[in-house]
């Protein structure tokens, strides 16, 4: 028993990569048993028979290589995405940043900003849908509101890390504005603002998604509706797969930025 | 820091020290300005620019108290409440179990981090229509919801602290040759606790946020979520914001039970609960 375990758990490669193997292997043999047994509108299966139970990742590669609705649908999703969090970017990123510079601004505002970050931004989409409609515009609110906060609270935790006796350093040296910008405050809260980042294209994601449920369906959302209400689990699955792609890729994108600059933060953190 | 950024503790690291910037923060004077003056240009801004229905300071001061007695209200927060602690022992009991075992074993580790990782960066939004097929619209879903939402979070969470046991301890174990369940049941699991502790407090999160998705995807009449949508629905904005005020109520009490259980009862972990 003793020596089970120590071979199992030693750092070999071949154990390494055997054990990972098998366990995806596992994974797609209980997913396929367990899609052959149960009726196609209960559960799909990953590769199935195509005539009774429908498999996954067929309907995955006919979705993506052959099915240019589908494909439409795709990239509307991430125009929205794109627009709602590159706006949130484009306003928080400064908006942190001189709340580092303005330190009663930061100050006054603060609690509200933590009060709004832990707001759940899922329970403002009726109120979305009421006042504003069904539109592009509306479902980009909910992306950018979802992103947002996440981007500011984490630059403001930059900002309030940015030591005072630097500024007055520059100040003493009659530095401009655009170098105490430049060289200090941008440096100083990047990789706070880049941790944000991070979090904010997993909101953002989820955003996306309950935009596209809850005010006009559109997209990928749409695409999980139709199929969940044609009882067409393969379908469902098959988005899921999307989305969860999606999802991975953005942050895995942005956790590259958060890594390379993560060096940044001070050591006295 | 971790090397792989989808396996850290997302939004742990804020949540801490939150409600002491809420409440103790400097300057309060600039605060109260600064609050007094955003329901002020909320307030002017919505009776000038906005149709009568959307939600005012005064109109949501004036129907708080009648909406927080309401039966309909209270029935609301209770059908919430349940399904988000239930959801949230559940996954509390089994998380630990799988991310002890992950932590503490590598075999467990390496065979599982794939799903993990995966699911805990899955939108568990996109989950809900195959959930409801699953479990039928009604509670049933939101629970599974719920527990879908806190599980990995848990789990990846409590693997960080198995892994980051002091060596010493373990050595210890292994001079007195204590057996496996010593080693993880009463060693890990209590070395780990501040991670457990980050790990509770995101999923806590998530919990809440999962079962108000649900709500609203499975129109369930007994929730906080449903609760405001219905309002919304009917342009009674101001009792609707009493919904959002609340659930956000919720999030605060949930943060400040935390904090006093940790206080009271494991004093000697704030710092680092506090710190990371």
């Amino acid at each position: 028993m003793d020596r089970v375990l120590t071979f199992v758990n030693s750092d070999r490669a071949y154990v390494r990569w055997g054990t990972v193997l098998l366990a995806l292997l596992a994974g797609g043999l209980l997913w396929e048993v367990v899609g052959l047994q149960f009726n196609q509108a209960i559960m799909a299966p990953l590769i199935g028979d195509g005539v009774d139970h429908p498999g996954t990742l067929p309907r995955l590669g006919r979705y993506l290589f052959d099915d240019p609705e589908y494909l439409l649908s795709l990239l509307q999703s991430i125009q929205l995405f794109a627009t709602g969090f590159g706006l949130a970017l484009l306003i928080a990123l400064p908006f942190g940043i001189i709340l580092a510079r303005l330190v009663m601004l930061r100050v006054a505002l603060e609690s509200y900003i933590l009060m709004l970050y832990v707001t759940p931004m899922i329970a403002l989409i009726p109120f979305i849908l009421s006042i504003l409609g069904f539109d592009f515009w509306p479902k980009v609110l909910v992306v950018y509101l979802f992103a947002f906060f996440p981007i500011l609270y984490n630059t403001l935790e930059g900002a309030r890390s940015v030591k005072p006796e630097m500024l007055e350093v520059a100040k003493s040296f009659r530095s401009s504005e655009f170098a105490i910008w430049t060289d200090i405050l941008i440096p100083y809260t990047l990789p706070f603002a880049l941790t944000g980042i991070r979090q904010a294209a997993g909101r953002a994601l989820v955003g996306m998604v309950a935009a596209e449920f809850f005010l006009s369906t559109s997209g990928l959302g749409e695409e999980l509706q139709t199929a969940s209400r044609n009882f067409d689990m393969a379908g469902v699955l098959a988005t899921i797969l999307v989305i969860t792609g999606l999802g991975i890729s953005f942050m895995k994108i942005a956790g590259v930025f958060e890594q390379k600059y993560s060096a940044w933060r001070g050591l006295d953190r | 820091m971790t090397t792989d950024a989808l396996t850290q503790p997302a939004d742990s690291r804020s949540m801490g020290s939150l409600l002491s910037n809420i409440f103790w923060g400097t300057s309060l004077r600039a605060k109260v300005t600064a609050g007094i003056l955003i329901l002020l240009v909320w307030q002017v801004g919505v009776t000038l620019f906005a149709p009568s229905f959307v939600a005012t300071p005064i109109g949501v001061a004036l129907a708080f108290p009648g909406v927080v007695t309401s039966k309909v209200f209270l029935i609301a927060s209770k059908g919430t409440l349940l399904a988000v602690f239930q959801g949230l022992a559940i996954a509390l009991v089994f998380g630990t179990v799988v991310g002890v075992a992950m932590g503490r074993m590598k075999v467990f580790d390496r065979a599982l981090n794939f799903y993990v990782s995966g699911f805990y960066t899955m939108p568990m939004i996109a989950l809900l229509p195959l959930l409801t097929i699953w479990f039928g619209y009604g509670g049933d879903a939101r629970l599974a919801t719920v527990i879908f939402a806190a599980f990995f979070s848990i789990v990846i969470n409590v693997r960080d602290g198995a892994r980051s046991v002091p060596p010493e301890y373990l050595e210890v174990c292994k001079a007195y040759r204590a057996k496996a369940r010593y080693v993880w049941f009463d060693i890990t699991v209590f070395a780990s606790l501040p991670y457990l502790i980050a790990g509770f407090r995101l999923a806590a999160g998530r919990a809440l946020v999962a079962a108000v998705i649900a709500e609203f995807f499975v129109s369930l009449q007994d929730g906080v979520g449903m609760f405001v949508l219905f309002n919304a629905r009917n342009f009674n904005h101001d009792v609707a914001v009493v919904g959002v005020v609340a659930l956000v109520a919720f999030g605060l009490m949930f943060e400040i039970t935390m904090n006093w259980t940790t206080r009271r009862f494991f004093p000697w972990y704030r710092r680092e609960t506090k710190a990371d």
